[in-house]
């Protein structure tokens, strides 16, 4: 038996140069704030293995201490002692003091003041409009004007282009069903909903390109709704922006209703 | 306590009143018990469908695979992928689990354990079972519509199910069975709270009921007044559908009027989050007496164990809000819905710490029952921790809909349940059918069981920690899952083993009922009331009604001098 899963185990693994623990890690972070999720993960699974370890010890331990042939005559309470009724009490009161409160106490802090805490009104961020459809991701920059739904907005399909170094807020709209736009590599996702602007921030730092993906089922295609996601340096940015403004004032087909999807850019 | 007169019926002679339109309970769960396990055979196979998918893209499955999709040469093809995953929650929830922890062991147990001879209302009961089989036909017939059955994953969420994402025939039928499977269970809920109420033994008081009754008694409380939510909402669904309604729709989907798809998730995950131990809490029972029974020691703190169950059944209406994180609620909401949950963790642990405490000191039988039981406490470990990861909002937003959160709920809800109900079969399989079922059969079934499912479950919680999305026919099509590949084997190939270790259960179970060796009337020694009457049981369960004078769980008294180590609860407990 253990022959057979050691086999498989062995097989699986075996055509690679990868290790298991790379294998097993999450894609690169190239967020400011995406390693506080990160941290958060790796506390939780500490204490959750510290905590698991101790069931296994009660589990495997008294199942070998007490089994009948070593320990013939049970102990006999109904466990309902004062000193019984105390020891049970501290271990929820231990779970939820010293582990659940903790991870709440961080999440409600990151939460609060990071990842739900959008940019104010007046800073410098980069504003980008997401229209998630069957089966495709369409991004629509403001263009010079600064002004969403104009005519030299730049869009593009499956493929969003940003920056390192600057704040950057999307604001989501579903043309059919609901989708989620997820970037793995900032770890975070947020649902993109038909009749309601949904919004994400974050900050990159790191250039390179990465991937994009629905993770709420939207349908047949759903596995194919994907979309490339280029970050620049600033530089880069602002040139690959510049010459698109140029393209798009040149190219955007304003005869098509369709074209002016945008949406006044919401606070 | 009981002012019923319950009368004894002469047993049924007919062929169609003894087995098909039957109103005793114990043939009622073993009608439930076979469309359970039949189901449970039948979601499995859709499960083995995806899992060959997800590790081996693009190849045919084998043996029936040609047979099944000749269109493609035997490849699954995404539209079935979406189908079969869509079916197979389904199916595992309100078709296989359902009816057989609740449905068969409710049913079988409820009555026997407290000493009464059938149900309170019988003609609901059989009534529950009809509604099922009624479910079950129109969820089945919905393969075989021009489109297709639902594709839209078990939650069905708008606008995806309305007409706009799914304008197959197949999506409605679904919400009709939903809808008739939801009157099944509610038949069934109010019958077993109002039984357990009024049809306890004389001298039975709620904290003299074995555990088992217990979470079975929670269970139908929460049925009773969660499906009725469900079923409001597949309801308004299904106007959508087919009168027009706008309930579900908005933007640009919306014609006329203008409704919120989001809705839709909050009716869903009010019902939604309770169904979660509507399912488990059988399971715990079940667990918490057979842990008692076979260590041979009195529940630890059976008191606090009760009350921790009900402590979680009321907390769990309250937490329903972490399933929608990223449909971004105020954060208020969220982090108020984040609280709540983490509070589940303190009854959670305190029963966890009651479960050990019953097996501390005690004279341990490892039978296969028992077996299960420790094995439902390891994995239900490893179920509960990992669902920290999922009710704290920022770790939420990377793991939301990835793969580990398809793991956790698998630990909790698949193999917690599906470990559980195995052992209340190997428990109950004498008083059931009055044979035994084969011990050695029993626990190497338990062992391959218990490596598959470790090695599905754990798997998917990796590759979902590593990024790897939900309910995507092939996630190689993203470079940065490409790494998974052998893990999704992994997965695949524990899968198999798990699947295959089934028809060891499944010998074992038929080889019993045609050519078992005969039960003494109480094989495993213990004082619960079922145990006190003949295997099988009678048609009226019990010739006089007992007075229950005793807890369910007196064992290893050391006062007792009749030379057994346990009493019946129709004894007066033996004092020094
Ligand atoms: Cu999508
Ligand atoms: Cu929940």
């Amino acid at each position: 038996m253990s022959f057979a899963i050691m086999y498989f185990i062995s097989s699986a693994f075996a055509d690679t140069h990868m290790s298991f623990w790379e294998r097993i890690s999450p894609p690169k972070d190239i967020s400011v704030n995406g390693h506080l999720i990160d941290y958060l993960f790796h506390y939780t699974t500490f204490f959750n293995i510290v905590f698991f370890l101790l069931v296994c010890a009660g589990l495997f331990g008294f199942s070998y201490l007490y089994a009948k042939k070593r320990h013939p005559i049970a102990y006999y309470t109904h466990g309902n002692k004062k000193i019984h009724v105390i020891v049970a009490t501290l271990i929820g009161a231990f779970v939820f003091f010293a582990i659940d409160l903790n991870i709440t106490r961080m999440s409600s802090n990151d939460f609060s003041k990071i990842f739900a805490n959008f940019p104010k009104k007046d800073e410098d961020v980069i504003k980008v409009e997401v229209l998630a459809q069957q089966w495709m991701w369409t991004f629509r920059y403001a263009g010079a004007d600064q002004v969403f739904n104009t005519d030299d907005d730049v869009i593009t399909t499956n493929d969003l282009r940003l920056p390192t170094g600057k704040k950057v807020v999307l604001e989501l709209l579903s043309k059919d069903v609901i989708h989620s736009l997820f970037l793995p590599n900032v770890r975070q996702k947020v649902d993109a909903m038909p009749g309601r602007i949904s919004k994400m921030w974050f900050e990159l730092t790191t250039p390179g390109n990465y991937e994009i993906a629905c993770a709420e089922m939207c349908g047949t295609h759903h596995y194919k709704m994907a979309s490339k996601f280029k970050v620049y340096s600033p530089e880069d940015f602002q040139r690959w922006l510049a010459t698109a403004n140029q393209m798009a004032l040149a190219e955007n087909d304003l005869a098509n209703a369709d074209y002016f999807w945008g949406w006044q850019w919401e606070e | 306590m009981a002012t019923f007169e319950q009368h004894i019926h002469p047993a049924p002679t007919t062929f169609l009143s003894k087995y098909i339109f039957s109103f005793d309970h114990k043939v009622i769960a073993k009608q439930f018990l076979w469309y359970g396990i039949f189901f449970l055979a039948v979601g499995g196979m859709m499960a083995l469908m995806i899992r060959w998918t997800l590790a081996f893209p693009g190849e045919a499955f084998p043996i029936i695979g040609t047979m099944l999709f000749p269109d493609t040469h035997g490849v699954i093809p995404p539209d079935t992928y979406a189908m079969l995953f869509t079916m197979h929650g389904t199916i595992m929830i309100f078709y296989a689990i359902t009816p057989i922890l609740i449905g068969a062991f409710g049913n079988f147990c409820i009555p026997l354990m407290i000493g009464a001879r059938d149900m309170v209302f019988p003609t609901l009961n059989m009534l529950s079972f009809w509604f099922a089989v009624l479910s079950a036909i129109i969820l089945m017939s919905s393969l075989f519509t021009p489109l297709g059955a639902a594709a839209g994953g078990w939650t069905s969420y708008p606008t995806l199910s309305t007409v706009i994402g799914s304008p197959g025939v197949g999506q409605t039928l679904w919400a009709l069975a939903i809808f008739v499977v939801g009157i099944s269970s509610t038949l069934g809920a109010i019958n077993y709270i109002t039984t357990i109420i009024v049809l306890r033994a004389p001298g039975m008081g709620y904290f003299d009921m074995p555990l088992t009754v217990w979470g079975l008694w929670l269970t139908a409380i929460l049925n009773a007044i969660f499906l009725p939510v469900l079923a409001a909402g597949v309801l308004l669904l299904i106007f959508d559908r087919v009168f027009g309604t706008t309930f579900f729709l908005a933007g640009a989907a919306a014609t006329s009027g203008s409704g919120d798809p989001v809705l839709f998730q909050h009716v869903f995950w009010i019902f939604g989050h309770p169904e979660v131990y509507i399912l488990i809490l059988p399971a715990w029972g079940i667990v918490s007496d057979l842990l008692s029974f076979f260590a041979r020691k009195p529940a630890f703190g059976m008191k606090a164990t009760a009350l921790s169950m009900t402590t979680i059944t009321i907390l769990s209406t309250l937490v329903y809000g972490h399933h929608m994180f990223t449909t971004q609620m105020s954060p208020l909401l969220t982090q108020s819905f984040m609280t709540l949950t983490m509070t589940i963790s303190i009854p959670s642990a305190i029963f966890f710490a009651n479960w050990l405490g019953t097996i501390w000191k005690g004279s341990i039988r490892f039978t296969s029952p028992m077996l299960f039981s420790l094995g439902v406490v390891f994995v239900f470990g490893l179920g509960g921790l990992t669902g920290l990861y999922l009710g704290t909002v920022t770790t939420d937003l990377y793991l939301h809909d990835t793969y580990f959160v398809v793991g956790h709920f698998h630990y909790t809800m698949a193999a917690s349940v599906l470990l559980g109900g195995f052992g209340a079969i190997y428990f109950w399989m004498p008083k059931m059918f009055g044979v035994m079922m084969n011990e050695c059969l029993a626990k190497v079934h338990f062992w391959l069981t218990m490596i598959g499912l470790n090695g599905i479950f754990m798997g998917m919680m990796i590759v979902g920690y590593a990024g790897m999305h939900r309910r995507i026919y092939n996630p190689f099509v993203y470079e940065y899952l490409q790494k998974l590949i052998p893990i999704n084997t992994f997965i695949t190939y524990s899968a198999i083993l798990m699947g295959l270790s089934q028809f060891i259960f499944l010998y074992n179970f038929i080889h019993a009922l045609l050519k078992g060796e005969k039960a003494s009337d109480n094989p495993w020694e213990v004082g619960t009331l079922e145990w006190t009457i003949p295997s099988p049981a009678p048609h009226y369960n019990f010739k006089e009604i007992p007075v229950v004078k005793c807890g369910p769980h007196e064992f290893g008294n050391p006062n007792l001098k009749n030379g057994r180590d346990y009493q019946y609860q129709t004894e007066q407990l033996v004092e020094g």
